[in-house]
């Protein structure tokens, strides 16, 4: 308080009493100022006892701008959310942030993140926890906290990969990167929940070279950090003589024990495991290893390797064993008798149902084709299960290929392997590789093969785009599609039925539950109440009234809401457009007015439906010239009644007020008509705030 | 063109994900009842079909929407759309194959040395993330291509793309930024 002088003696000496508010002089006792004007909280008592401070908080951030009644309201309304939104977020993250045991740096750090996802709009679609929890954990990393997405998604009880799925995408959005977790920050945090007393340091100085051992071995790569820690808080709580089971550390370190076995594991394969507990406080191994992952793979490929080498060898063998069945199969041909007539014939069923078949052990479920088969694979040495087109087809590489190109080889092959070709990307060279493998050596087999020679490799040619083709046109390409093979997808009748009932009887909790919804939805349909799907429509945005005076914006806002269900609003329109001309037309409904308006007006029993079809003259005097008035602006109105009751309302406001009271009595004609233009006003009156009268009728809506 | 390398990288093809339409709307109690290796789940309103010969699984939808994945190539997911489609015309339904499209490409590759994950996701950084606590793999996302990767540090690589030709761009790419971060070895 600055010290003033005293104006009528000088003297310096005021006494500011803040309670009365006054300024005096102590020296002659004049009074400086009266109602200072304090700076003080007061309280309110609110009910129910307790108090509250008067005023309003305003965010520190906010811009402060009030929001504006009328023109500026939905800027203003904008602007609030945005504050909100921060405010909110300021506060879930001093929750979570508490919870963490975070410092208030980071926890302003973490609301600047927020803010930048704000501006980015990252915030949408997305839990507003998850952005926060995000926003938090992004803190952590960059300040190199001990704190893990785990312990966010505990708190929250949320998946913690969803949680990472947000996180990443936040960071990348921000362009923030985060550097790498590092194991070594974990340690400190976890031995201290492992409780090791005095020690502590001690045992987090071992687990900590442990893991910077391990770091150097490559064990950490692709791992979780927190694995490493336990595995190295294990260790060295041992070293220490701490008795730390493996489940308390579990407990700890939130990972399985099995993770942690295969790390112990791991790193019992490194030399370092081998040294004392003396030797490896003192000295540091130089050499490295290999990840152990990497070792798993080497060791994996090594075996691959020693199988491939085996099975060489097995087909080297069997390649001799092949040679010599042949010549001795050929030489037998050349000796049995070939049978024509029946035996073609059947030979050439046989064919077709081979084909059917493609060759493959799997869809032997035919008899025929079995013998043929099986006949075939004798000739290979092979059991059936194994015979696979790979395997004839290496056997065929092995024939001299190409050789005897004779026509009766085709058509048994094509289908085979047409597929073949298709699956191995479409081969140039259809007749190329057609080794007559099976025919020459069962008989010729007499199909329609002399055919299958120039298709086979028109259709190989023309593959692609016949594809492409039968793609746009929407027809079905059925090249290469085994029908017979697509029949054994399909069931027959009795199988058929037997699945039904078995289905039936597996799903019938769900065929009973859709049948109720079915007879719920039927019943509702009769009764006239089924809603055909409960949609949430967003109400629907109405544009801002834009209107001069109160008045014409009341009527506009009657004219949107249609408030009241009693009256006839379209005749209200008619009304102020055109009140003398066409009284007949006018007649009819305005007769169904008055009907509507009278539970309104219960206390005017005297209410003559004049409205529109009286002639002027009976109207008073008042209401004459404007109402005459009226038709010549007709044209120039366009736009719907506002300018007309615009000028109908100057003078109304005055006789509203009048008429406000039941005294409308004695005013008969002219002012019931007066009443039934004000009509509107009236009421939107007693809506928004007398409601003196007219209560049942209004509020029915 | 596998370059600057002695030994060709093996790209092999796992996956192989395709989507056509039947342009026809099908009765899926119909087709979960008349056919084999089907599973019907009224839940999510899609029937799953397993075809052995090329080795797919279809969802299809009762809108007609199919999706077949399984395949090792492109043209076999191909094959696999048609007899699938074929099958579903013999149960009646007037099914019409069209707009198939290959939507995804899983492919594996196994680089000769094991790989530091840590200095890759520095050296690229933006375009790599690698989260440990989430996954062990560092994930290299190429935007032109739209293809993914994820690297692991043993070596072994898995690229996702739309298209085979993606793929085999996407390996081409990432092998020297893989070679810079390799780890040496030691025996």
């Amino acid at each position: 308080m600055s010290s003033r002088t005293c104006r009528t003696c000088g003297g310096t000496d005021i006494d500011v009493d803040a309670s009365r508010g006054n300024a005096v002089c102590m020296g002659c006792g004049a009074v400086l100022e009266d109602n200072i004007i304090v700076s003080e909280v007061e309280f309110v008592e609110s009910g129910g006892g307790g108090s509250h401070a008067v005023g309003q908080f305003v965010s520190g951030d906010a811009s402060g701008t009030n929001p504006n009644f009328g023109e500026g309201y939905y800027t203003g309304v904008g602007k609030e959310s945005r504050a909100q939104t921060l405010a909110n977020a300021k506060r879930n993250i001093s929750t979570m942030g508490h919870q963490l045991q975070m410092n208030q740096h980071c926890l302003d750090t973490a609301f600047n993140f927020y803010k930048m996802a704000l501006n980015k709009h990252m915030t949408r679609g997305r839990r507003s926890s998850h952005v926060i929890a995000a926003c938090l954990y992004l803190v952590c990393r960059t300040e190199g906290t001990p704190h893990m997405l785990l312990d966010l998604s505990d708190i929250l009880q949320v998946n913690v990969y969803i949680l990472g799925r947000t996180f990443l995408v936040l960071s990348r959005e921000l362009c923030i990167n985060a550097p790498a977790l590092d194991p070594c920050l974990y340690i400190p945090r976890f031995a201290q929940l492992l409780e090791f007393g005095e020690k502590n340091h001690d045992v987090s100085m071992t687990a900590l070279r442990l893991v910077q051992r391990m770091k150097r071995d490559w064990m950490h790569t692709g791992r979780r950090p927190s694995g490493l820690c336990g595995a190295a808080l294990l260790v060295s709580a041992r070293m220490h003589d701490f008795r730390r089971t493996i489940k308390e550390i579990v407990a700890v370190v939130k990972v399985c024990e099995s993770t942690l076995r295969k790390r112990l594991t791991e790193f019992e394969d490194t030399p370092t495991s081998q040294l004392t507990i003396e030797q490896f406080m003192r000295v540091d191994l130089t050499g490295e290893c290999d990840p152990p992952s990497f070792t798993a793979g080497l060791q994996k490929k090594k075996l691959h390797q020693l199988e491939l080498e085996l099975q060489k060898k097995m087909d080297d063998v069997e390649d001799e064993i092949q040679c010599y069945q042949d010549e001795i199969d050929t030489e037998l041909e050349n000796c049995r008798p070939k049978l024509k007539g029946v035996y073609a014939a059947y030979a050439r069923e046989d064919g077709v149902d081979n084909s059917t078949s493609s060759s493959e052990a799997e869809v032997a479920g035919d008899e025929e084709e079995d013998e043929e088969l099986q006949a075939v694979a004798k000739h290979f040495g092979k059991e059936l299960s194994e015979l696979t087109v790979e395997a004839l087809r290496e056997l065929d590489d092995r024939r001299p290929a190409g050789a005897a190109k004779g026509g009766p080889g085709e058509g048994r092959e094509e289908e085979e392997d047409e597929e073949e070709q298709e699956r191995g990307g479409g081969g140039g060279g259809g007749g190329g590789r057609k080794g007559p493998s099976l025919e020459s050596i069962l008989g010729p087999m007499p199909t329609a093969a002399s055919l299958g020679l120039p298709e086979t490799i028109s259709r190989c040619i023309g593959d692609e785009k016949e594809n492409d083709g039968a793609a746009d046109s929407g027809e079905l390409d059925l090249n290469g599609i085994d029908d017979g093979e697509i029949e054994w997808y399909l069931l027959n009748e009795s199988e058929v039925k037997v699945k039904t009932a078995l289905w039936m009887a597996e799903n019938s909790d769900y065929l009973k539950e859709q049948k109720e919804k079915e007879a719920k939805i039927a019943k509702e349909k009769e009764l006239g109440i089924y809603k055909e799907k409960k949609r949430k429509t967003p109400g629907r945005r109405r544009d801002p009234i834009r209107a001069s005076t109160a008045d014409e914006a009341i009527e506009k806002m009657l004219e949107q809401k249609r408030i009241s269900s009693k009256i006839n609003y379209d005749v209200l329109k008619d009304l102020n457009i055109r009140p003398g001309a066409s009284p007949a037309h006018q007649a009819p409904s305005p007769a169904g007015t008055p009907t509507k308006k009278l539970p309104s007006r219960t206390r005017r029993p005297t209410h003559t439906p004049l409205s529109l079809g009286t002639p002027l003259s009976t109207l008073g005097k008042r209401l004459q010239p404007f109402i005459t008035g009226l038709p010549a602006k007709k044209p120039a109105l366009d736009q719907p009644p506002p300018a007309a009751p615009a000028v109908v309302a100057d003078p109304v406001p005055s006789s509203v007020v009048v008429e406000s009271g039941p005294v409308v009595y004695d005013d008969a004609a002219g002012d019931e008509d007066d009443e039934e233009e004000e009509e509107p006003y009236v009421s939107a009156m007693q809506l928004m705030g007398g409601g003196e009268y007219g209560c049942d009728g209004e509020y029915d809506d | 063109m596998d370059s600057s390398n002695d030994e060709a990288l093996d790209i092999i093809i796992t996956n192989v994900v395709a989507t056509f339409r039947t342009r026809c709307h099908l009765n899926l109690r119909t087709i979960a009842l008349e056919g084999t290796n089907v599973i019907y789940k009224p839940e999510v309103g899609k029937v799953l079909m397993k075809l052995r010969k090329p080795k797919v699984t279809a969802s299809i939808w009762s809108s007609g929407k199919i999706i077949c994945s399984g395949a090792t190539s492109e043209d076999e997911a191909k094959l696999g759309a048609r007899r699938l489609a074929r099958s579903l015309q013999k149960l009646g339904f007037k099914v019409r194959f069209s707009d198939f499209k290959v939507v995804n490409v899983l492919a594996v590759c196994s680089m000769p040395f094991a790989i530091h994950l840590i200095d890759f996701t520095k050296k690229n950084r933006p375009i790599a993330s690698y989260e440990p606590e989430l996954h062990p793999a560092a994930t290299y996302r190429i935007k032109h291509l739209k293809a993914t990767v994820q690297v692991f540090s043993t070596g072994s690589i898995t690229v996702t793309g739309p298209n085979v030709q993606s793929v085999a761009t996407a390996v081409e790419q990432i092998y020297p930024l893989l070679f810079e971060c390799q780890k040496p070895r030691y025996n």
